[in-house]
């Protein structure tokens, strides 16, 4: 019974880390119909200036780190991603490329700039507190409450507000939204921008529990690639499910099976998803 | 003497290779309705959704209000006031009756959105009854109720409507083309609609025959009879879809 307990926690909590790059994923996907594979290694690039002025002040440096990755998203999305889009629509391998290439473009930067192979965020742990027995740093729960939040939160804007029911237009029908004047350029470098901070924050957050190296970023990306496949890419909560589902594997995996086999297993189950219901678990309405 | 407000000039359009519109001119005056008429395929579509910046120009010019616009985007020629109600994929199907109309109105100055929502629902009281319900759900005759409602819902200096009344039962098909005259005379904005039905002749003032993406004529409707007219448009529209 407690076995089953921790694992549920822990499952919740890895889900909630894991959901984080999905959500990036599936934003930026869900409205532009990019797959955005730099969004790990621009989370790795934000998470080392975090780390870099975390001495100072540790609240400003993760600001500072997630501004540096809305930035980055909303610059790329400007001035590179929408106007290739603009004149070759729908080309899924030329942004395979350009986004990968993107990606190797800042890990690179990062090696350039932070001479540091590998480094550990150390985050303030917020205190701790026992849930159904298990233990737990405020950080985790952090990650758990910030997911649900954002998910909260987007569904609000929208369904409620102006702005929020035009990025909803924007990614159902983007030549009728163009039509009735919405500003669909700035639509697309937002959910760029917002995207490619949610991949910030995972990386810091995968920074204070694990390592962060240079090639973090494209285990965050694909990891969360996958994922918000088998949810049905684009769909967020789809990708909610598939990250809890991939959270609890992971979790009750430590018991049954050692870590080597970790990968085996979740990309395995990803697999046979993938084979009997291609467009994901919920479903999409852009498929890959 | 009313304003001249668009102004195209030796026009022509290509998709790839092959050329949809050749070398058409015409201009819409502030006060009237133009309707261009023509078979399936004679680049009515084209002409308009050009005009609207969605395809740049092979040749020629398109002026708006004295100024060109080529190189305008389709979001600044909306803010300048050019306002497409396009023939196909023209609702947000994953959005309520309301929220299209909303969208529709994104750049109408707040103040007139409400009352502009109630000039769609008195001009479709079909849209009231459905207003919480999901556009993809419409049925077809619907569906095209909700885009003319989303283009009426803009402040237009100029309306360019495709085929309003496609898929209406003849009442609707009635009332819907009275309904631009009315839109026309309260708004005082040149309205251009590309239709093949014959009742448009009985609300436009100027028509534009086209066929296979040339001009056929150009035409006064006061000036002919309109028989003659019937006669212009008859052989343009070998089938003619109901009298
Ligand atoms: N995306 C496209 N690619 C290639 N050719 C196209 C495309 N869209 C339209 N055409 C061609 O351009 C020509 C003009 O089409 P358009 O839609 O403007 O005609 P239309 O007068 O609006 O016809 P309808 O009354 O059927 O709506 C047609 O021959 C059509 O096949
Ligand atoms: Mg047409």
């Amino acid at each position: 019974m407690e076995i089953l307990v921790r694992g549920l926690v822990n499952g919740v909590i890895m889900a909630g880390i894991l959901g984080i790059p999905v959500m990036g994923i599936a934003v930026i996907y869900g409205m532009t119909g990019i797959i955005n594979f730099a969004i790990g290694s621009i989370g790795v690039f934000s998470a080392y200036i975090t780390w870099y002025f975390m001495d100072r002040n540790v609240l400003l440096a993760i600001l500072l780190g997630l501004s540096c990755g809305f930035g980055l998203g909303y610059l790329i999305q400007v001035l590179l991603l929408t106007p290739v889009f603009e004149r070759r629509k729908g080309d899924l391998n030329l942004f395979f490329l350009i986004t990968n290439s993107l990606g190797l473009i800042f890990v690179g930067l990062t090696r350039v700039i932070f001479p540091r192979p590998t480094i550990r965020l150390d985050l303030p742990r917020l205190g701790s507190l026992t849930l159904l027995g298990v233990s737990l740093t405020g950080m985790r729960l952090f990650a758990v409450l910030f997911v649900v939040g954002c998910l909260l939160l987007l569904w609000l804007v929208e369904t409620r507000t102006r702005v929020g029911k035009s990025w909803r237009a924007t990614s159902q029908n983007l030549r009728l939204a163009k039509v009735v004047g919405i500003n669909t350029g700035q639509a697309f470098a937002v959910a760029s921008g917002i995207g490619c901070m949610l991949g910030s924050l995972g990386a810091i957050l995968w920074g204070s529990l694990y390592n962060l190296t240079l090639t973090t970023g494209f285990q965050l990306t694909f990891t969360g690639y996958i994922i918000a496949v088998v949810g049905g890419i684009g769909n967020i909560i789809g990708g909610m499910v598939a990250a809890l589902i991939m959270g609890m594997v992971i979790s009750f995996g430590g018991y049954g099976f050692a870590g080597a086999w970790q990968s085996v297993v979740l990309y395995g189950i990803a697999m046979v998803v993938l084979v009997l219901a291609p467009k994901g678990i919920l479903g999409s309405e852009r498929s890959v | 003497m009313s304003e001249l407000v668009l102004e195209v000039r030796n026009l022509s359009l290509a998709y790839g290779a092959t050329l949809a519109v050749k070398s058409i001119s015409f201009e819409a005056f502030e006060d009237e309705i133009l309707a261009i008429v023509g078979p399936n395929g004679a680049g009515k579509s084209t002409l308009l959704e050009a005009v609207a910046g969605l395809h740049m120009a092979r040749e020629g010019s398109i002026a708006f209000k004295g100024r060109s616009l080529t190189g305008t985007s389709v979001f600044r020629r909306r803010l300048m006031g050019i306002v497409l109600v396009p023939q196909d994929e023209n609702i947000f199907p994953g959005m309520t009756v309301r929220e299209n109309l909303e969208m529709g109105a994104f750049r109408t100055r707040r103040g007139n959105v409400k009352q502009k929502l109630q000039y769609v629902f008195d001009l479709f009281p079909r849209l009231k009854e459905r207003e919480r319900q999901m556009a993809n759900t419409l049925s077809g005759g619907e569906r095209r109720m909700l885009a003319i409602g989303m283009g009426v819902t803009g402040e237009a200096q100029l309306y360019l409507i495709d085929e309003p009344s496609v898929g209406l039962a003849p009442r609707i098909v009635t009332k819907v083309l009275e309904s631009l005259k009315t839109l026309q005379r309260d708004t005082a904005r040149p309205i251009v609609v590309a239709e093949q039905n014959t009742k448009v002749l009985h609300v436009a003032q100027r028509l534009l025959g086209m066929e296979a993406g040339e001009r056929r004529f150009f035409k006064s409707v006061g000036s002919l009879s309109q028989e003659r007219l019937k006669e212009l448009y008859l052989g343009l529209c070998e089938r003619e879809r109901e009298a």
